[in-house]
């Protein structure tokens, strides 16, 4: 898919389906780095991958409700919504790999990446000119001149959400028309979702709609690249970098000088799942293969209970709960089991399993 | 957190106030003092001052490896300050008297009621229902003729009622709520909305509701009816006029993102491993973030020295480093006024410890406890047991009535949670599958789900009047480690109770009848809990609700405290808790206790500042 | 053990059998390695070899017939009267992560072992325990199913 600036309303649910795709697509990784831990061990860093995960899950849910305020509805089971990993992610001027592993020093540096501030060095030139890498999630953008371009980070991608939505809420107010048209009850409200890691923002005009914007970029990375986002809490970036450098950040530290409390984090303490898992490494016909059959059944169901949820019937997301809990202990028995025939590897929970197996990748 | 300080700056400082006891009583007037600008120092007689997840994390580590469940299991043994344990209680002979454990025994009835000497207090491992008192509850003297009033009523509690629902996070919704003549006011709504029901209390509702009941010619139709948790759930839009409530998670100087919600993790006593139950640290937490607020732990109050005024001048500590060594320092602390929160027992052996029994003689005496009567079926169908929160609903409607004259009112949860409390299962079941019925493999699966999933208890909760013969005492003989006294139960239930007993015993048959469960409640001649009445065997199981020992009043010949919960005898000292509650009708005392707080806590500060006023004029004169 | 892997092996055969729980199951629950390890603490490797090749020689005369194999496994071991209260406790092991202390009868005959309390093996044996998955319950005090879950009709795993 590719993209043009944002001048329609048209091209407005593109960039906000696209929005709900990536925020999607950083929780497989995280999840399983999470289950991989070792019970016992690595409580700290734990904590850590928590609370980034149930923020993601508060960002999707955002891009939702945008969506749902300018008349779009949200689809996270068409083909292709869950990445094939390892997919790839902007980082500047080049991409880099997003694959789903074990919790380790190098997926760290992975989800560093995802969550570093970058913006571009100018103002105005948030796009690089070069070929697309295959499997990246966020779709290019075409210029107009027709060459393909790349948003040179994933805040530059929510800065032209953010444009995009002034320049057409002016455009359509001059003529008298509402942008935020869409049906408000069906935007996810803190009735329905709680979860500690920020407040569910509905989205009703174009201040809410920044105000989401702002909470998903902050969360993310912080104000401008500080530590601390608008609520006081510390970004994403910082949150990983803590692991990294084994030390908390507290009230008055400095970037990367973190002054708090150690954590001591045992990076051995993982059960060595597969990397990027499909189907196909699991044995035809074994217990294993039909339990990661299971799962990505039910992720799929999941993600099926979210889509009715967010179109329209919100109080489903209580049942999304059930769900995930349930998911959750799915993938922490896979990630025990051994692969038969692979020494020392472990299964992996395959979250696509539409087109984990054969067949090509849309 | 800035929550420590040392012993010899605490020694040097003349607190507004010195609260012993960081459980609710105490956390919520240290919140209310310190954020009226008083500076508080709190002692706690137990550990568990870290306010981390981790720090947390260990006691749920602690219960998940305790081959013994029971309350006091995630919290740490600690012979400098130990606690009643359950597991400790023994069958008691006549005229026996059982020193083995920390809670001496003297009988006639062993009693396996608990508390717990943590940071937090026994909310660290309460329940958290939430019920209010009934507003008969507090005039049982002259409505029922028996029992004692209250110095103040429900109209006059009802808006530290509303604080305490604030503080606690209370999830109810008002109109499952207002029976009985439970008023909430007009524009009430509770700050989150109630615990959805489970499906075994569906199932009960639609078999049960209706169900009447004669009780001294009166007719009461019955209902299973949701209960008042202080537990996350989901907040009511429409609390506070529209501003809405915002659920306090975990205790964390970290992010933790946890304790948003209930999980349904139905372990909410001993310990909610996600702190979405309340605990007193919520609120400790606040009082401390004033940095008004100095805490002591591993700091047990050993005596309350009293001065030729009558004023308590001092209080005297014992201070350890080691939880297992009764290696330890003395030192003394002084404050404008004094606070006992301490509960009802520690604070009743305290004030006795230290020779001062009162005048009106009535402190220990009096010491309630609800009696919890169990009776255990299954269920014709599945009923999903073991799921959810340990209760989301009960049958309240003989919380009060008329028959109060005779027999004692009594309510009765519908537990999800299984037979544990009563039989211990899942465990004893499990031993019984596999050692006596020999399954194992598919059969033991489905002897499983099939004993498990149908399983269903009644807890019948009954009220207990006070007794001035059921009371603590202590006697030189019986110290702890560090040479404090313990505390010396004497405890009996009388007739009015065990008529309610009864009375539930036979309602409870009859619910199974019309349920079509089989009734597999037994009562065993050797459990310590044993009673007999009217040739009738029953099992009593304790409430951990203790009670009385400090009665408030109208008269200092008959009460200990008056309607602020100040001493009679000691003006500037304050004995707080359940054990000023004269009645305890049918609700846990949580609530009502934490009501009390708040209304004790508002002429504390009047005082305090009284005493800032006079200061400062005697200075400016 | 001289040959950790094939006891491994032996141990899950024989486990999934008693417990009626598939192998992808009981190794799911992390908790296969250390409860091996917490038998033969107790009893000993000569003991739980024994066990267990015991269990292998049935499982091989038996072949598919199961009837054939659950009566041989009641007379040759659970009937027996130093291995049954053994595999019985292992029953009990995987349903609630706890070793029992061996009856009074066994250590009468048998002896006293060093290690033969009642324990549980770890934090995560208690949490891991498939007593409660198996009822379609959690463990208390972990794994909460989520808010209002405990409303709906409880969903059981199907017993093999």
């Amino acid at each position: 898919m590719s993209l043009r600036k944002i001048t329609s309303i048209a091209e407005l649910h593109k960039y906000l389906h696209a929005a709900l795709q990536l925020e999607h697509a950083t929780i497989p990784p995280y999840l399983t780095a999470l289950y991989s831990l070792s019970p016992g061990t690595n409580s700290d860093a734990a904590r850590v991958l928590r609370v980034v995960i149930v923020e993601e899950m508060l960002h999707l849910t955002l891009a939702a409700n945008m969506l749902n305020a300018v008349g779009g509805s949200p689809e996270l089971t068409r083909p292709g919504f869950v990445p094939q990993y390892p997919t790839r992610l902007p980082d500047g001027e080049t991409d880099f790999e997003v694959g789903i592993q074990a919790f380790s020093r190098e997926a760290l540096e992975t989800f560093l990446k995802i969550e570093r501030p970058a913006r571009s060095p100018e103002e105005g030139s948030g796009f690089v000119r070069r070929p697309r890498s295959e499997g990246a999630v966020l779709p290019t953008f075409m210029h107009d001149d027709d060459t393909e371009m790349h948003f040179y980070s994933i805040g530059e991608f929510y800065h032209e959400i953010g444009r995009g939505l002034k320049s057409l809420h002016e455009e359509m107010s001059a003529r008298g028309e509402n942008l935020f048209s869409g049906d408000p009850s069906r935007q996810i409200t803190p009735d329905f979702y709680y979860s500690g890691g920020g407040e569910i923002i509905p989205v009703v005009d174009l201040d809410s709609a920044l105000e989401a914007i702002r909470l998903i970029s902050e969360q993310g990375e912080g104000i401008g690249g500080a530590i601390y986002d608008y609520e006081g809490e510390i970004s994403h970036y910082y949150r990983f970098q803590q692991l990294v450098l084994g030390r908390y950040y507290q009230k008055g530290d400095e970037a990367d000088q973190p002054s708090g409390e150690p954590i001591a984090v045992d990076w051995g303490s993982a059960y060595p799942v597969k990397r990027n898992a499909r189907l196909d490494d699991y044995p035809r016909n074994s217990e294993l293969h039909a339990a990661a059959v299971r799962f990505g059944t039910d992720y799929q169901a999941l993600l099926g209970t979210l889509t009715q949820a967010f179109n329209g019937e919100p109080g489903l997301l209580e049942a999304a709960v059930g769900e995930m809990f349930r998911i959750k202990e799915s993938a922490l028995q896979l990630i025990r089991n051994p692969i038969p025939g692979m020494d020392g590897v472990n299964a992996a929970p395959v979250f696509d399993v539409r087109s984990s197996e054969g067949g090509d990748h849309e | 957190m800035n929550c420590q300080v040392d012993h010899t700056t605490a020694a040097n400082t003349t607190y507004d106030a010195v609260i012993v006891g960081s459980g609710v009583s105490g956390s919520i007037i240290a919140k209310e003092l310190s954020d009226n600008g008083f500076h508080v120092l709190v002692l706690e007689a137990g550990p568990g001052h870290e306010f981390t997840v981790p720090a947390y994390q260990q006691y749920l580590e602690r219960f998940y490896a305790a081959p013994t469940k029971d309350n006091n299991s995630p919290y740490p043994e600690n012979s400098n300050a130990p606690m009643p344990r359950s597991p400790d209680t023994r069958k008691l002979q006549p005229g026996e008297t059982d020193g083995s454990s920390y809670l001496v025994q003297k009988g006639p009835l062993a009693i396996d009621s608990t508390y717990t000497r943590v940071v937090g207090g026994t909310t660290m491992h309460w329940e958290a229902k939430a019920l209010r008192m009934l507003p008969q509850d507090f005039e049982m003297r002259s409505r029922f003729g028996v029992g004692l009033d209250w110095p103040l009523g429900y109209q006059q509690l009802a808006p530290y009622y509303r604080k305490a629902e604030f503080e606690l996070g209370v999830s109810a919704d008002v109109e499952d709520q207002n029976y009985l003549g439970m008023d909430f006011g007009d524009d009430y709504v509770f700050p989150m909305r109630r615990m959805p029901p489970s499906y075994l209390d569906k199932m009960l509702a639609r078999n049960l509701d209706g169900t009447e009941v004669v009780l001294d010619g009166e007719t009461y139709s019955l209902a299973i009816r949701s209960t008042p948790q202080a537990r996350n759930g989901i907040p009511n839009p429409g609390y506070d006029n529209g501003r809405g409530y915002t659920p306090v998670g975990a205790v964390s100087v970290h992010p933790a993102e946890e304790g948003g919600r209930c999980q349904g993790n139905i372990n909410c006593t001993p310990i909610c491993p996600v702190q979405a139950k309340y605990s007193a640290k919520k609120t400790l937490a606040k009082a401390l973030a004033t940095g008004r607020v100095d805490l002591l732990a591993q700091t047990v109050a050993s005596r309350v020295h009293v001065g030729p005024d009558g004023r308590v001048s001092h209080i005297e500590y014992k201070a350890y480093r080691d939880p297992s060594s009764s290696e330890h320092t003395t030192g003394t602390v002084r404050g404008r006024i004094f606070v006992l929160a301490a509960n009802a027992v520690e604070n009743a052996r305290l004030m006795l410890a230290s020779g001062l029994p009162g005048r009106s003689g009535l402190i220990g005496r009096n010491l309630m406890d609800h009696a919890y009567l169990l009776t255990w079926g299954l269920t014709p169908e599945i009923a999903g047991s073991l799921r959810g929160t340990q209760c989301t609903s009960g049958i309240e409607d003989l919380r009060g009535g008329p028959f109060r004259r005779r027999q004692a009112a009594f309510r009765v949860g519908v537990h999800n949670d299984g037979w544990g409390w009563a039989t211990g299962s899942p465990y004893t079941d499990l031993d019984e599958f596999v050692d006596k019925q020999n399954a194992f493999g598919a059969a033991l699966r489905h002897k499983l789900v099939d004993r498990l999933s149908r399983q269903v208890l009644l807890a019948c909760m009954v009220e207990a009047l006070p007794e001035p013969s059921n009371r603590i005492t202590v006697e030189g003989g019986y110290k702890d480690s560090l040479g404090n006294l313990r505390p010396i139960v004497s405890y009996g239930i009388s007739d009015y109770t065990m008529a309610g007993v009864s009375c539930a015993r036979q309602l409870s048959r009859r619910l199974y009848q019309r349920l079509g469960a089989e009734d597999c409640t037994t009562y065993s001649p050797i459990d310590y809990g044993y009673v007999s009445y009217q040739g009738d065997g029953y099992v009593i199981r304790g409430g951990n609700h203790w009670a009385g020992t400090h009665v408030m009043g109208d008269a200092r010949n008959h009460s200990v405290v008056d309607w602020r919960q100040r001493s009679w005898d000691h003006e500037n000292l304050y004995l707080v808790g359940a054990g000023s509650m004269p009645t305890i009708g049918t609700a846990n005392t949580t609530l009502t206790l934490s009501a009390l707080s708040f209304l004790s806590a508002k002429h504390m500060v009047r005082e305090l500042k009284q005493h800032q006023a006079t200061t400062t004029a005697a200075a400016n004169s | 053990m001289s040959n950790g892997a094939e006891n491994l092996q032996d141990f899950l055969a024989f486990s999934s059998f008693v417990t009626g729980f598939p192998l992808f199951r009981l190794r799911g629950t992390g908790q296969a390695e250390p409860y091996l390890s917490t038998v033969v603490k107790v009893v000993g490797d000569g003991t739980t070899r024994e066990l267990l090749s015991r269990f292998r020689a049935i499982q091989t005369e038996s072949g598919d017939d199961v009837t054939a194999m659950e009566a041989s496994l009641r007379a040759r071991i659970l009937s027996d009267e130093r291995l049954g209260p053994i595999a019985r406790n292992i029953i009990k092991l995987w349903y609630i992560g706890t070793w029992y202390q061996l009856p009074a009868a066994w250590r009468d005959a048998f002896g006293v072992l060093e290690h033969d309390s009642t324990f549980v093996v770890s934090p995560a044996a208690y949490t891991e325990g498939l007593l409660w998955p198996a009822v379609g319950a959690n463990p208390p005090g972990a794994k909460g199913p989520g808010y209002g879950t405990w409303a709906e009709p409880p969903r059981f795993p199907d017993v093999p």
